[in-house]
């Protein structure tokens, strides 16, 4: 098990920022992953508990929480996509991360809009967040070493991303494509 | 709970009766005071543990729930708020390993030791700076009249800059290789680190001074850096620890280290294609230290390697080659005439492995490795008069074949066997169980 000290947790005060170098805000995620969007509309999903269930059936992880962060990208009434926000632990600390999917809930693109620790920051790396690009849930190639190529040195970060990646097209696959 | 503790509280009194009845009236009365006085304050204690733990789960509720940041409602997306997720500020970790090693040619050497128990605290002031500190022991005990070793491993701050370039100072890890900036045991495969990487990149290998790191979109990253370097007086030629690690043997790690010459070092890494690291560093300064009658005050460490790994698939390949020289040792090796270690002038290895997970099952991954390795400790020297040298080593060749059975992402068993082709009564069998976290 990991521990985690939060000094100004013992003294009941709410913890300092996370040393965190900002890659992204999510206005300028939400530009990027669908520059001809007018409007983005917040339509966050609340899994219920079957859906939790299928949800690890399908992505072999636990559904971990309920309440998913999810923006539709709307061109006048036409839906281009949704943006899925998370975030994921690598070693120690998460990593802040953005999912862009197509209306048929296949990947779009990975951002990554914040990463917190020394090392692993390769993730960031367009080459490597290219691989996810195309796949979804029922093409499948969303594992570690199974589609998706390790990082040298940052395995627990690429690893704990692709875990979370896998997890967000497999909500998407089940909530999210009409 | 309560209730318990007025049973206990009721027992305790009965059990004193006999004594309090003899004592009199008065000083039982007195006892049932004190006892309803303690149990007050066991309750009040209690209490506050109870308030304590609440506080405790909740935040662990909250980090556990991927301390999904309060995007407010997603009417109003705040980026900020997205960023400022709340979280540690210090944070412990650690890693160690227990090793067994059974020479196959004399059992009766076999060992086991508790090769390194390592605590790693990383604290952070502010969003963009933070302490790296890793506390070390070797083999088990530290004392005058034991074989242990207490170590900093690293002890170093680093900021963050604005333009994404990374700074640090203290005592950090020189980036050479694969395995010294990544050495926890869960990291590579075998019981023992490689050869290479421990004879000729003298593992774990820190410096103090400071360094600048950075890295590019298109997979380049770099680092470089003015440090300590190594101490050539430390060498004694009468020992056999220069030919098992010329630069461990003179490495100073930070401890009163000789500062006259500074090292510089730098390195590059390139990770433009998915699964694919391909990368080199250098590192050099004198070692003499414009000590005074020192024979060898123009002395030169220069260490290089070159390394790659791939991991296509479920395969993880990987090799490295390194080099190191000492550079103007004629005259201090003419000092050491008759002695069993001089200063050898060059020192090389390298090494190819691969690994493949051929089983994974929940939490259990197993993958079986091989690993061949040539390095020599003294691969020259430089000229003597004709009859005062020392030949040169011939290269040593291990094989390595084995397996890592991972149990979750923080514990692993290990088992391989060794072949020497110089040296034979060195083959080994190595069991060993690691974990990190």
């Amino acid at each position: 098990m990991r521990y985690r000290l939060c000094l100004p947790l013992a003294a009941g005060l709410a913890c300092l920022p996370a040393y965190a170098v900002q890659y992204l805000s999510v206005e300028q995620v939400q530009k990027l992953a669908y520059p001809d969007a007018t409007a983005y509309r917040a339509q966050d999903v609340a899994l219920s508990l079957a859906q939790m269930q299928q949800v690890e059936k399908l992505a072999g992880l636990p559904a971990r929480s309920v309440n998913w962060r999810v923006f539709g990208a709307y061109n006048g009434d036409k839906l281009l996509g949704y943006l899925v926000l998370d975030d994921v632990i690598g070693k120690f600390e998460l990593i802040s991360y953005a999912v862009a999917l197509n209306p048929d809930a296949s990947i779009r693109q990975v951002e990554i809009l914040a990463y917190r620790e020394s090392h692993g920051s390769e993730i960031r790396l367009p080459a490597w967040r290219r691989q996810f690009a195309g796949k979804s849930a029922s093409t499948g190639g969303l594992t570690l070493g199974g589609g998706i190529a390790n990082i040298s040195g940052a395995t627990l970060s690429a690893s704990h991303l692709t875990d979370g990646v896998r997890r967000i097209a497999a909500i998407a696959q089940l909530v999210l494509k009409p | 709970m309560k209730k318990n503790l007025i049973a206990s509280a009721v027992a305790a009194t009965l059990l004193a009766a006999p004594f309090a009845a003899s004592a009199g009236e008065a000083e039982l009365l007195a006892r049932i005071d004190k006892m309803a006085a303690e149990q007050e304050q066991l309750k009040a204690e209690l209490k506050a543990s109870l308030q304590k733990t609440a506080v405790i789960e909740q935040k662990q509720q909250e980090l556990a729930s991927a301390a999904a940041p309060a995007i407010a409602a997603a009417t109003t997306p705040a980026p900020s708020a997205a960023i400022a997720a709340s979280g540690p500020t210090t944070i412990i970790g650690g890693y160690g390993e227990i090793n067994y090693n059974r020479p196959s040619k004399n059992a009766s050497a076999a060992q086991t030791d508790v090769r390194r128990a390592v605590i790693g605290i990383e604290h952070r002031f502010d969003d963009k700076t933070k302490l790296v500190s890793e506390f070390e022991w070797e083999h088990a005990i530290a004392s005058a009249t034991d074989s242990g070793e207490s170590a900093i491993e690293q002890l170093y701050v680093e900021r963050q800059f604005g333009n994404g370039l990374r700074g640090k100072a203290g005592l950090f890890l020189i980036p050479a290789g694969l395995l010294n900036t990544n050495h926890e045991p869960t990291a590579y495969y075998g019981v023992e680190r490689n050869f290479v990487e421990t004879a000729i990149i003298p593992s774990t290998w820190r410096e103090a001074g400071v360094g600048l790191s950075g890295d590019t979109d298109s997979g380049l990253a770099w680092d470089a850096g003015i440090t300590t370097g190594f101490d050539l007086g430390k060498w004694d030629a009468a020992s056999s620890d220069g030919r098992e690690s010329p630069l461990g043997a003179i490495h100073q790690e930070g401890q009163l280290a000789k500062s006259r010459d500074l090292s510089v070092h730098g390195a590059l890494n390139w990770r433009g294609v998915p699964g694919l690291l391909l990368g080199g560093s250098l590192f050099s300064g004198k070692v003499g230290h414009k000590t005074e009658g020192y024979t060898a005050n123009d002395a030169r460490v220069t260490m290089y390697d070159l390394h790659a790994r791939y991991t296509p698939g479920l395969w993880d390949l990987a090799g490295v080659y390194a080099r190191g020289q000492i550079s103007n040792t004629a005259a201090l090796n003419l000092t050491l005439v008759g002695n069993p270690t001089p200063v050898p002038k060059a020192f090389a290895g390298w090494y190819l492995q691969a690994a493949y997970q051929a089983y994974k099952a929940d939490d259990y991954v197993l993958s079986p490795f091989v690993r061949y390795e040539q390095y020599n400790t003294a691969k020259s020297y430089e000229a003597l008069p004709q009859g005062l040298g020392v030949a040169p080593q011939a290269d040593e060749k291990v094989t390595t074949v084995g397996a890592n059975l991972k149990v979750g992402e923080g514990v692993v068993l290990k088992a391989d066997y060794q072949k020497f082709k110089e040296d034979k009564t060195r083959d080994r069998l190595n069991l060993g169980v690691g974990f990190s976290y």
